[in-house]
């Protein structure tokens, strides 16, 4: 009861009844038992189906729950691994990947964009507008606008604060040396993989692995924590060519003013170290810049060092002279009659371009007399002869693992018969590429040994198989000197003034479908070494179809050669060993044999 | 006595969650250091790469034969304008 006022009368009511209000009767109802039990059973059922939730949560869904909470902020980082680089034997850089970016673009988004902002982009894109609106008329979600977009570019993309842009990185493959290096270097397509040459070649070292790890993100995408699971990225490892590009950009501007000046269809140089058997040089021309492949022609990807086989012609005559002067059958003073020029075998006629009589064997090669060269072979057995040549490498498959390289051809001797042996003493109806053949002439450069060609930079000098002695080697180093500077020498253009120069000349008929065809097509080849006193280069160059100004190997490869050694000689510092230093080359140095 | 060690041991409970936190705070602002460093390794490493890329371009053998023979005048070497110096003298 309350003495405040207010409620004075209320109070009063009530005890006037007599009845206390909470003793009324009328509350004193008598509820139902089973009510109350329906209250309890329902709180049951409720804190059950509770409890059975969070069983269902904690125990049967927990892997999808905690697989969507981590989806919200963990995330998979990708490490993206990058391509090696290739550099030359001083480490100047021939091939290096740089970050790009690939311009990615949700159609559905990007068309609402105001017209201004499309231009603009385009215009960055390097596309015209049109273009950019048949990209953007697909159904798909994404579309690629344009791969491999320099960052400088992508930047200015990115700040047009387009809806709907998506810029991935990616990375770009730069050759700075461009067509210079192109044969030897190659290229990878946009997906990274090697297509061509060393890239193709060295794939497995060049591309590394990407990595991965997992990382937890805050709201504005920023990695806040790292939470194990690392997978470590491998960079490509870095490849040291043996290639020097000083050597390189000489071989390959003088090859391309050869078969310019010659009108020629094609050409190919390579430099060999003598010591070590590196390719200092590869040069195919036409050639092809690898940064911009739009316009690539079978023609220009042609590698025709390696790729294409030839029949060389003379320069095949020393090794055939060679084996007679290793297995005693001649000496270099053996006088051998090569009568009037003219000589049936097997009812072919062979022929000299002049009759030279009686003559030595050193001036069979001088001359490179055809007669002189086959009846020294037809005294040999040709299984010895197929037998050397096998052991040079002629038809041989070759080890250096480029895609396109060539075996060359050389027919099984019991194939050949006379005729077959002696043409194939000098140099028709077998098939070398111009890096078999600048190899075969190591063997004369060195000590009568072999050794393996090496794109790679080698450390130690590799072992060499002999093939002939010492001795042979040395009297064919006479040999080739007197083709370069002898009187009746046919590659008096190969000379070079400070240094004594040794080669072999050759020029053959093209056969196309086994026929030489007419008018007459042909390949002027050279191969040679410098210096003649300790050489240390081997060089072979070879002019494909010459159309003008000369087709003999004397004329079109010889000059080619003496430009490339003298170069290659001063870049390496060679010392000079000869006091010959104005050297007047006549006119015409005359026609030569096959 | 009891009462004490749980009013110590609350004590140590307190300052061991606190240092949790102040530990973990740290490690965030390391990590996003390390994270920092990396990322100025990577820019690094593509500077590298891109200078080299730039030397070797700048110093393509063209190039320089074109500036010498153009800019500079210069001729090629050859051996009858040459002078050899032995060591020893002879």
């Amino acid at each position: 009861m309350t003495r405040s006022s207010g409620n004075q009368g209320a109070a009063r009511v009530a005890r006037s009844q007599g009845v206390s209000f909470s003793k009324s009767p009328v509350l004193a109802v008598r509820l139902p038992t089973w009510r109350s039990r329906i209250v309890l059973f329902v709180l049951f059922v409720a804190f059950a189906a509770l409890a059975a939730r969070a069983v269902w949560l904690q125990g049967v869904s927990t892997a999808f729950l905690q697989e969507q909470g981590a989806n919200r902020y963990l995330r998979t980082q990708e490490l993206p691994a990058v391509r090696g680089k290739i550099t030359d034997r001083n480490g100047q850089v021939l091939a290096s990947s740089l970050p790009v970016s690939a311009i990615w673009a949700s159609p559905e988004d990007l068309r609402a964009a105001p017209k201004d902002k499309m231009r603009a982009l385009a215009a960055l894109l390097e596309m015209p507008e049109s273009e950019l609106h048949k990209k953007l008329d697909s159904p798909r979600n994404l579309v690629y606008l344009k791969r491999q977009v320099e960052q400088e570019v992508a930047d200015k993309i990115k700040a047009l604060d387009l809806e709907g842009m998506d810029i991935r990185p990616e990375y770009k493959r730069f050759y700075p040396q461009g067509e210079v290096m192109a044969h030897l270097v190659g290229f990878i397509n946009v997906d990274g993989l090697g297509q061509e040459a060393i890239e193709k070649v060295h794939q497995e070292n060049l591309i590394g692995k990407p990595g991965s790890r997992r990382v937890i993100k805050d709201g504005r995408g920023r990695v806040v924590e790292d939470i194990g699971g690392k997978i470590e990225p491998h960079n490509g490892k870095d490849v040291t060519l043996a290639v020097d590009s000083k050597v390189q950009y000489i071989a390959y501007t003088q090859l391309k003013a050869a078969v310019e000046k010659f009108g020629a269809k094609a050409g190919g140089a390579v430099v060999l170290d003598v010591q070590t058997g590196e390719v200092l040089a590869l040069a195919s021309y036409p050639s092809f810049d690898p940064n911009d492949r739009r316009n690539l022609t079978g023609a220009q990807l042609r590698n025709h060092v390696m790729s294409d086989w030839f029949e060389p012609g003379s320069t095949l005559k020393p090794i055939t002279v060679g084996l007679a002067l290793d297995s005693g059958r001649v000496r270099p003073d053996t006088l051998i009659d090569t009568g009037n020029g003219r000589l049936i075998v097997d009812k072919w006629p062979i022929s000299d371009t002049k009759p030279h009589g009686v003559i030595d064997v050193s001036h069979i090669m001088e001359t490179s007399s055809n007669i002189g060269t086959t009846k020294i072979a037809l005294a040999m057995p040709a299984q010895e002869m197929w037998e050397m040549f096998t052991k040079v490498g002629f038809g041989q498959a070759p080890k250096w693992g480029f895609p396109s390289a060539t075996s060359g051809s050389l027919r099984p001797y019991n194939k050949w018969g006379d005729i077959g042996k002696a043409t194939m003493s000098y140099g028709n109806g077998i098939g070398v590429s111009v890096i078999q053949l600048a190899r075969s002439y190591l063997m004369f450069a060195r000590d009568g040994d072999l050794i393996p060609l090496s794109f790679v930079k080698v450390d130690k000098e590799p072992q060499g198989q002999q093939v002939i002695k010492p001795k042979t080697a040395e009297q064919m180093r006479d040999m080739l000197e007197a083709v370069v500077s002898g009187k009746e020498g046919t590659a008096k253009q190969a000379q070079i003034p400070g240094y004594r120069a040794g080669g072999k000349t050759g020029t053959a008929y093209k056969a196309v479908n086994g026929r030489y065809v007419i008018p007459r097509k042909y390949i002027g080849t050279f191969v040679g070494m410098v210096p003649m006193s300790k050489p240390r280069f081997v060089i072979a160059v070879m002019i494909d179809e010459p159309t003008r100004n000369g087709h003999f190997g004397g004329q079109v490869a010889a000059p080619t050669f003496a430009a490339v050694a003298i170069n290659a000689l001063r870049a390496s510092n060679v010392p000079p060993d000869s006091s010959v230093t104005e050297i007047v080359i006549p006119a015409d140095s005359g026609p030569e044999a096959m | 006595m009891s009462n004490k060690l749980n009013l110590l041991l609350t004590a140590l409970l307190v300052a061991c969650a606190l240092s949790l936190v102040n530990a973990q705070y740290r490690a965030r602002h390391l990590f996003v250091d390390l994270e920092r460093a990396h990322a100025h390794e990577r820019q690094l490493d593509i500077e590298w790469a891109q200078l080299q890329l730039d030397q070797s371009t700048l110093g393509k053998h063209a190039r320089i034969e074109d500036i010498a023979r153009r800019e500079l005048n210069m001729v090629q070497l050859t051996p009858n304008r040459t002078q050899y110096l032995t060591e020893g003298g002879q």
